[in-house]
């Protein structure tokens, strides 16, 4: 191979690291703070479906862009808002609730596909564009593959900081770390534990809609039903190997997306093993770091407690 | 008195399932004012203070604030209002930083303020003597450092009424003598404090009113300076006579007994590491005998957690070894010890002692539920383990309407009981013991200290830790000091004093 196939190759992998990437990244940053304030939303995976197909849909017969993503975020929302009466205020049982949602969101998502197109699926042409960040993306080599990419992959990549300082630096970050930690503790330091838990889980839904949006609009261009394909779940475990810190969270992420853009660039470059193990690695790479990274985890103690007053 | 009191409550009613924990009670607090509540366990304190609190809803009657009828509908309205409160358990979150704690709640703007923070915290630690580590997560804290957060979180918020459960129970007697004279401080400065407690020394050398509850009812009010101004000996006879209605207090007798020559328990040099990776016990060797109660005396934190669960197989020894009945058990899984006759009773109530979410009846047998007689072919007989429950709680007078509530529902003292219970109904040849009457009433205690010497009699062994100086002379038979994980000293009942233990507790030798 010549150096300049080489060179192609090393680009390609690092734009599509940081595309695959993304709505994991989105999906997990969002989760963060739902698993602190003690819930665990393993909806995620469906949040993630409904918002893939809801911004596809407006997107494209409303024929704008924005509209598709905003759908997708109201649509998350709307999902997350669900997941929160039933577990916070109805205080039924969270996997209960998260698996439901996934699976509703999944079949209702295909049903309404095959309804609204039948059999096909069409292509909205606008969508997928990448946007090219003045100079920096003139730098060789790493330019194109880091500064010409589409607005919502920076947008995530830039909101890891912040959401690091929500975290750690906001009274909004140490409410959600008491509620998920000890929530009659918090309760009687005067936070509002259940609004507390209902803004995580809100702003955990609108995350893991626009982890869809981008799949379908941002980083391709089409809606299938089983685009997410576990991705809703891969971040949930990423969350847990990053020990629900959004910076180790971005680590996590960064490494599943960089293994996954490995794989394709080990078939292209045609290696020679069954192509099913090269399907597979990203999934053992996940597996290896958790056994050697997360194995003294410090779960959110009251991660899927529901919260009543007076039951200490 | 002109000034409209700080809190009344007026016919303040709750019931929960079976009790009523709470019959139209009166009660008000005046600026500048202790005010103390004492009662027997489950008498209905901490429920009265958790609906000034605004944790419960009362069924009946209404609260005042500064002459203004008001409804508390959460802490954070109560907290709104001047009103702070130190739980009997803590409120604290363990993996966030005393200052973070401290704030939570009421941060004053989205963005923390850590730096202002700081400065008031260090401007409160001058002006009533309570000094804390900012920056020490709460976990890493031991329990008189967590009760001193606690109150200083409530002078952070600048709360007028201060009501404070139980908060000497876990302190040392140094620490309860500091935060009295905090108490006498806020007091100076106007504001008002409900004291609970179930020491009566300390309810008569700071209140200016007494408040006695029993089943619910308010019984009596005193005056504070009525009963300093009796002889102190019949001031406690008149409250315990009030508070137990004249039901006969055990008193401990002081039989002699007979010490085996056989050695039930040895330590050879043990070392261990205690939760925060440091040296927990620094080459501890002694031994226990048949029938004998050996105290352990030390300010909280100096080994004795690492002491306990060193023995009951919850830590692993760095060296050293541990013998029991001549058997090294150094390498014994805790459930073997048990089995073998160890029994160890933690002080832990709240988490390690029982899960509270579970029954009584399920915390009764959470030990043994899967041998004879509690199951039989792994299938739990309710029968036998109902008998059972109940036993436990008709022995030690548990108040609980069965065993099928929830333990988390019991008072505190009452979680106490139980566990008590249990760790004494297998019959032990060994009992650890860490602070067994901690949050008891005064009635309570005595039953407890007397059990023991009755354990002790039948000739089963007790390593008995405690921070109360009377408990712990008047029931060990030898006491050993500890320092920093080392034991300074082992007296002999004869030769121990207080003034002797208090000062080997803090590593003065002779
Ligand atoms: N959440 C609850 N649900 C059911 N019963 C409760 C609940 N809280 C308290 N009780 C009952 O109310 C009674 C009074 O309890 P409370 O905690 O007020 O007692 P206390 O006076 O503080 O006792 P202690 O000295 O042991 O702390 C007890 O019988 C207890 O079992
Ligand atoms: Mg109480």
């Amino acid at each position: 191979m010549s150096s300049l196939m080489d060179m192609a190759l090393i680009g390609a992998v690092m734009a599509s690291t940081l595309r695959g990437t993304t709505p994991i990244l989105l999906g997990a940053l969002g989760e963060t703070f739902v698993e602190r304030s003690g819930l665990l939303n393993l909806g995620l995976e469906g949040m993630m479906v409904a918002g893939a197909f809801a911004s596809f849909l407006v997107g494209f017969k409303l024929d704008s862009l924005m509209l598709g993503f905003v759908a997708a975020a109201a649509v998350g929302m709307i999902l997350g808002l669900l997941f929160g009466f039933m577990t916070i205020t109805l205080r039924v049982n969270q996997i209960v609730v998260g698996l439901g949602i996934t699976i509703f969101a999944h079949a209702s998502c295909s049903f309404l596909h095959r309804v609204i197109f039948g059999n096909q699926f069409p292509i909205m042409f606008t969508a997928g564009q990448t946007h090219e960040v003045p100079l920096l993306s003139k730098i060789p080599l790493i330019g194109q593959p880091l500064f010409n990419q589409h607005w919502l992959l920076y947008l995530t990549f830039l909101s890891v900081p912040v959401l690091y300082f929500i975290m750690y630096k906001t009274s909004l970050g140490l409410r959600i770390q008491a509620v998920g930690e000890t929530p009659w503790a918090a309760d009687s330091s005067g936070v509002n534990v259940l609004k507390t838990r209902y803004i995580a889980i809100l702003f955990g839904g609108i995350m893991g809609g626009l982890a869809g949006a981008f799949m379908s609009l941002g980083d391709l261009a089409f809606f299938v039903p089983n685009m997410i394909m576990g991705r809703g779940y891969i971040a949930i475990v990423v969350v847990m190997l990053g020990k629900w810190d959004p910076l180790k969270v971005f680590l996590g992420a960064l490494l599943f997306g960089f293994s996954m853009s490995l794989t394709s660039a080990l078939q292209v470059a045609g290696v020679k093993v069954s192509p099913d193990f090269i399907l597979m690695t990203p999934y053992l790479v996940v597996i290896a770091t958790l056994l050697i990274f997360a194995r003294s985890t410090n779960l959110p103690a009251a991660l899927c407690v529901p919260y009543e007053r007076g039951q200490k | 008195m002109n000034v409209p009191p700080l809190i009344k409550t007026a016919g303040i009613t709750k019931s929960f399932p079976g009790v009523l924990a709470n019959d139209h009670i009166d009660f008000d607090l005046f600026p500048g004012e202790v005010h103390t509540l004492l009662g027997e366990n489950g008498a209905g304190k901490t429920t009265l203070m958790n609906i000034l609190y605004g944790l419960y809803q009362p069924d009946e009657g209404h609260i005042e604030v500064c002459g203004q009828k008001t409804r508390i509908r959460s802490p954070y309205d109560s907290l709104k209002l001047g009103i702070g409160m130190v739980h009997q358990h803590f409120a604290l979150i363990p993996n966030l930083s005393v200052l973070e704690n401290l704030v939570l709640g009421f941060e004053g703007g989205f963005i923390l303020n850590m730096k202002d923070a700081e400065k008031k915290l260090k401007r409160i630690s001058e002006e009533y003597g309570q000094a804390i580590d900012p920056h020490e997560l709460i976990q890493n804290l031991s329990v008189g450092e967590r009760q001193r957060t606690e109150i200083i979180k409530t002078l952070f918020r600048g709360s007028e009424a201060l009501i404070l459960d139980e908060p000497t129970s876990v302190l040392t007697p140094i620490e309860a003598e500091e935060l009295f004279q905090t108490i006498t401080t806020l007091k100076n400065a106007g504001k008002g404090v409900v004291l609970i407690t179930h020491k009566l020394n300390e309810a008569l050398a700071i209140s200016d009113r007494i408040s006695i509850l029993s089943l619910g009812r308010k019984i009596a009010e005193l005056n504070g300076d009525e009963l300093r101004s009796m002889d102190e000996k019949d001031a406690t006879e008149k409250i315990l006579n009030i508070m137990f209605g004249g039901k006969p207090i055990p008193e401990c007798s002081l039989v002699e007994k007979t010490i085996s020559d056989q050695v039930v328990l040895k330590l050879e040099d043990v070392e261990v590491m205690n939760s925060r990776g440091v040296v927990g016990l620094n080459k501890v060797s002694f031994e226990i005998r048949g029938g004998e109660i050996f105290g352990i005396a030390g300010v909280d934190g100096n080994g004795q957690k690492s002491l306990c669960e060193a023995i009951g197989g919850q830590r692993e020894l760095v060296s050293g070894r541990i013998r029991f009945r001549g058997e090294d058990i150094s390498r014994k899984s805790v459930s073997k010890r048990h089995e073998m006759g160890i029994s160890y009773i933690t002080d832990d109530r709240m988490n390690e002692g029982c899960v509270l979410d579970l029954s009584l009846a399920e915390n009764a047998i959470l030990r043994g539920y899967c041998q004879p007689p509690y199951s039989r072919f792994n299938i739990i007989d309710n029968t036998v383990v109902d008998r059972f429950a109940n036993k436990l709680i008709m022995d030690f007078d548990v108040k609980a309407t069965g065993p099928y509530v929830r333990t988390g529902t019991l008072s505190g003292g009452n979680i106490q009981k139980f566990i008590l219970a249990r760790g004494l109904s297998t019959e032990p040849g060994l009992i650890i013991c860490s602070k067994p009457t901690y949050g008891l009433d005064a009635r309570t205690v005595n039953y407890i200290q007397e059990l023991l010497l009755e354990e002790s009699k039948q000739g089963t062994s007790v390593l008995l830790i405690t921070s109360e100086m009377d408990e712990l002379i008047n029931c060990s038979d030898r006491i050993g000091v500890l320092f920093n994980g080392k034991i300074m000293a082992i007296l002999d009942k004869c030769d121990a004093t207080p003034e002797k233990i208090g000062k080997l507790m803090l590593g003065i030798e002779e």
